[in-house]
């Protein structure tokens, strides 16, 4: 028993230490950058973290930002998992809004029913937009980098031409969900959404690890050849695993307009919901393409986009390197592998 | 109200939309109104700026929560429920909103509309229809036959833009018909006067305040259809009309247009002076010196609840019993301040924005307007000086009773106007 916790830390150890080691390069060249541009990068990372994790009121923050973030790193690396390279998750997070918005805002429910139906919804829009590419690489093997980036324009654009269709009294926005189909306000603007979101991570973790559907999954990503031979069809672990992702895609959508507050409506040029799939995948590495690696990744980021207000309005540093650094921190976590390439090179 | 140690400096805070720093005009103008409220009142001025939606409560409340902040202005529509929401939270706290309507979003809501929550709203439809009588007095010049407005989402605010556009338009030909009647009966049949009033102006709404190359595309559209100038309706699009501009420029190896568009929000005659012939300035840094001031006076609640739909700025507008403008077509006078904010960009991204130096700018943009015949400015100050008075000017719609400038604000009006002026 020991044995096995002492064994399954010594796994946990090599990726967690490469993840914090490529934070850790980010936020160094973020305070280079902070110095070559004249600002002091101790007092930006001292309002950096203190406004993201210091209190109460920033943790809640931080976790708003953070919910959507740990959707759409599920969807890249439950893709991953299967040998996918699934970046599709922004255009299926614009779709699962605007199925969350048109059953939250058009179609009344009974109270409780209402949220879970619209949140299904989202979800399964999500699903819906994630099959087009699945069924394209299964039938036709039609590469899913281009297939999901090309879904992803489609969708933006398919999105604001049905968002004109569920307009309400605002232009800006679509007509909020009613009352019965949002989510509780926890505190500042963290809704109870994160609860089903936390649910559908733990979810995806079992799915992949305690199952014989996650195992053959995980087995026709890691080698195609060796689960084609046992029997494993390769095409229905693809497919699972852009139905998993297009779930979780979908149900970040939802959760920004069901648990949307203030607005609880999808924002028409989709300011509400853009960006987050492709920031999902620089979450999903640091996280190390595990369900629960994202949540923690997914809360590091969120805590980023939340300090990054307290860093600009105390310390005077623009909010938009917080993005430089989510980049050098994707880079950097390329660098373990990099190094593995040059030793075998020159052994 | 707690009492504050002397040498604490007072902050005004600025929320961006997520059109950020660097459209070169709506919330550049918002950040020039924080720096001249630091120059004039001595406050410091804080940017938070908004990269989604999801940052304008954090946004709001990292402002208010500073115990310094006096003033905290978010620019644009787009913050109205995370304004009021945050007013609501810090009662203590002034907010502003730019071209917000939280007034009518709370009362819609069922809530008090809360008193330290200010609206700052604009008469654009004045400055519009000015613009509207240059494009169409150029139009009347040139022999062509269509003016054209590129406009970003279909928002009631816009619609204010367009039928006002479209209003200037028929106002200066029937303002040529009545002064030069030899000469308008005898214009060629490209000329605007000759077609019919319901197609003089062509429009298109984009949808988006932030794709340039939507802009450039509806432009181009326009231009090909012989249009003499467009009207920039949809901040940074403008970039993709200029664009339009600058490929026939090009291709005809023109240095001064026609084809020429109009600036809007900011003075943006320097982004290609030569082609932009004016500006429908809309003085949103006006909105913040001038909330701040009342802040300073202490009389920011007072003006709240003397005009709970909004502080309106416009032409002949007052606040507080004193006059305060906040629309104006630019002149060459206005161009300075304006060249400075393209140098303040240019040192600030790196990048090379200005077209040429300040100095030939200037020349530039005189020439262009000196270029053009002197009746086309004498008949736009002639509308101006009718505006000002608030007097009603003429009878378009045909009711037999004489109107000032329309604010189209809802579908019905919108509908009405567009019955008379040509829809799409």
């Amino acid at each position: 028993m020991i044995n096995r916790i002492v064994k399954g830390l010594r796994d946990l150890a090599r990726p967690v230490g490469q993840s914090v080691f490529a934070v850790l390069v980010g936020l160094s060249i973020g305070a280079l950058i902070m110095i070559i541009s004249g600002n002091n990068p101790i007092a930006a990372y001292y309002a950096l973290f203190k406004g993201a994790f210091g209190s109460l009121s920033g943790w809640l923050q931080t976790l708003t930002f953070a919910t959507p973030l740990m959707l759409t790193a599920i969807t890249f690396a439950v893709g991953m998992k299967a040998g996918i390279f699934n970046i599709g998750a922004e255009g299926q997070v614009y779709i699962g809004a605007v199925g969350a918005a048109w059953v939250g805002g058009w179609i009344a429910l009974p109270a409780g029913l209402h949220v879970a139906a619209a949140t299904a919804f989202g979800m399964l829009f999500g699903v819906l937009w994630a099959l087009p590419a699945a069924l394209l690489k299964i039938w036709r093997g039609v590469h899913e980098v281009i297939s999901t980036i090309m879904f992803n324009w489609i969708a933006f654009y398919f999105a604001i031409f049905l968002v004109g269709h569920l307009a309400g009294e605002r232009a800006e926005l679509t007509k909020p969900a009613m009352t019965s189909a949002r989510y509780a306000v926890l505190g500042e603007s963290l809704t109870s959404v994160i609860f089903v979101v936390i649910a559908l991570c733990i979810l995806v973790y079992i799915l992949l690890w305690r199952t014989r559907t996650g195992y053959e999954l995980r087995l026709a990503g890691s080698n195609p050849d060796a689960a084609r031979y046992a029997g494993i069809s390769v095409r229905r672990a693809i497919l699972i695993s852009f139905i998993v992702g297009g779930l979780a895609a979908g149900l970040a959508g939802a959760a920004q307009v069901l648990g949307g507050h203030p607005s609880w409506a999808l924002f028409k040029g989709m300011g509400n919901v853009a960006n987050y799939g492709f920031m999902g995948i620089g979450i999903a590495l640091i996280g190390r393409n595990h369900p629960i690696g994202g949540i923690f990744a997914a809360i590091f980021y969120g805590g980023l986009l939340n300090g990054r207000i307290a860093m600009q309005a105390e310390a005077g540093v623009y909010s938009e390197l917080v993005y430089v650094i989510l980049g050098i921190i994707i880079i950097s976590l390329a660098i373990p592998d990099l190094l593995a390439i040059v030793k075998k090179r020159f052994k | 109200m707690i009492a504050k140690p002397e040498t604490a400096v007072s902050k005004i805070y600025v929320v961006s939309d997520i059109g950020g720093r660097g459209d070169l005009s709506f919330n550049d103008m918002a950040f020039k109104g924080g720096d001249e409220a630091e120059e004039i009142y001595g406050v410091e001025m804080v940017e938070l700026i908004s990269t989604t939606s999801a940052d304008y409560l954090p946004n709001l409340r990292a402002a208010a929560r500073d115990p310094d902040s006096v003033l905290i202005v978010g620019v644009g529509f787009l913050l109205i429920d995370a304004l009021l929401e945050v007013a609501q939270e810090y009662p203590d706290k002034n907010f502003a909103g730019i071209d917000t309507w939280t007034y009518w979003t709370a009362l819609d809501a069922g809530i008090t509309p809360p008193p330290n929550l200010m609206d700052i709203v604009y008469e654009e439809h004045k400055g519009s229809a000015l613009v509207g009588a240059l494009g169409a007095l150029l139009a009347i010049h040139y022999d062509k036959p269509y003016i054209g407005g590129v406009f970003g989402m279909e928002i009631a605010v816009l619609w204010k833009f367009e039928i006002a556009y479209k209003w200037g338009a028929e106002w200066a030909v029937r303002w040529y018909e009545s002064n030069y009647p030899s000469e308008y009966a005898a214009e060629p049949s490209t000329s605007i006067v000759n077609t019919p009033i319901d197609e003089r102006v062509l429009y298109t709404y984009t949808g988006t305040f932030s794709d340039i190359t939507k802009g450039y595309e509806a432009a181009s559209v326009m231009y090909d259809e012989d249009a003499v100038v467009v009207y920039n309706i949809a901040g940074p699009l403008g970039l993709g009309i200029n664009q339009a501009v600058d490929e026939i420029a090009t291709a005809q190896s023109l240095t001064q247009g026609p084809p020429f568009w109009i600036g809007v929000d900011a003075n943006q005659d320097w982004v290609n002076p030569g082609f932009v012939i004016s500006s429908m300035m809309k003085r949103v840094d006006f909105g913040v010196t001038r909330a701040t001031e009342l802040v300073r006076k202490g009389l920011f609640r007072d003006v709240i609840e003397e005009s709970p739909t909004g502080m309106l700025l416009g032409i002949g507008t007052e606040v507080a019993g004193i006059p305060m403008d906040g629309i104006s077509v630019s002149t060459l006078a206005d161009l300075d301040e304006f060249i400075e904010m393209g140098v303040a960009a240019e040192e600030r991204t790196g990048e090379s924005v200005l077209p040429m130096t300040p100095d030939e700018i200037r020349t530039t943009a005189a020439a262009l307007r000196a270029a053009q015949p002197s009746w086309i400015w004498d008949a736009v100050a002639e509308l101006e000086a009718k505006i000002r008075t608030g007097e009603p000017i003429a009878d378009f719609d045909g009711d037999g009773e004489l109107e000032t400038v329309p604010a189209a604000t809802t579908q019905v009006a919108v509908d009405y106007w567009r019955a008379i002026f040509g829809t799409l």
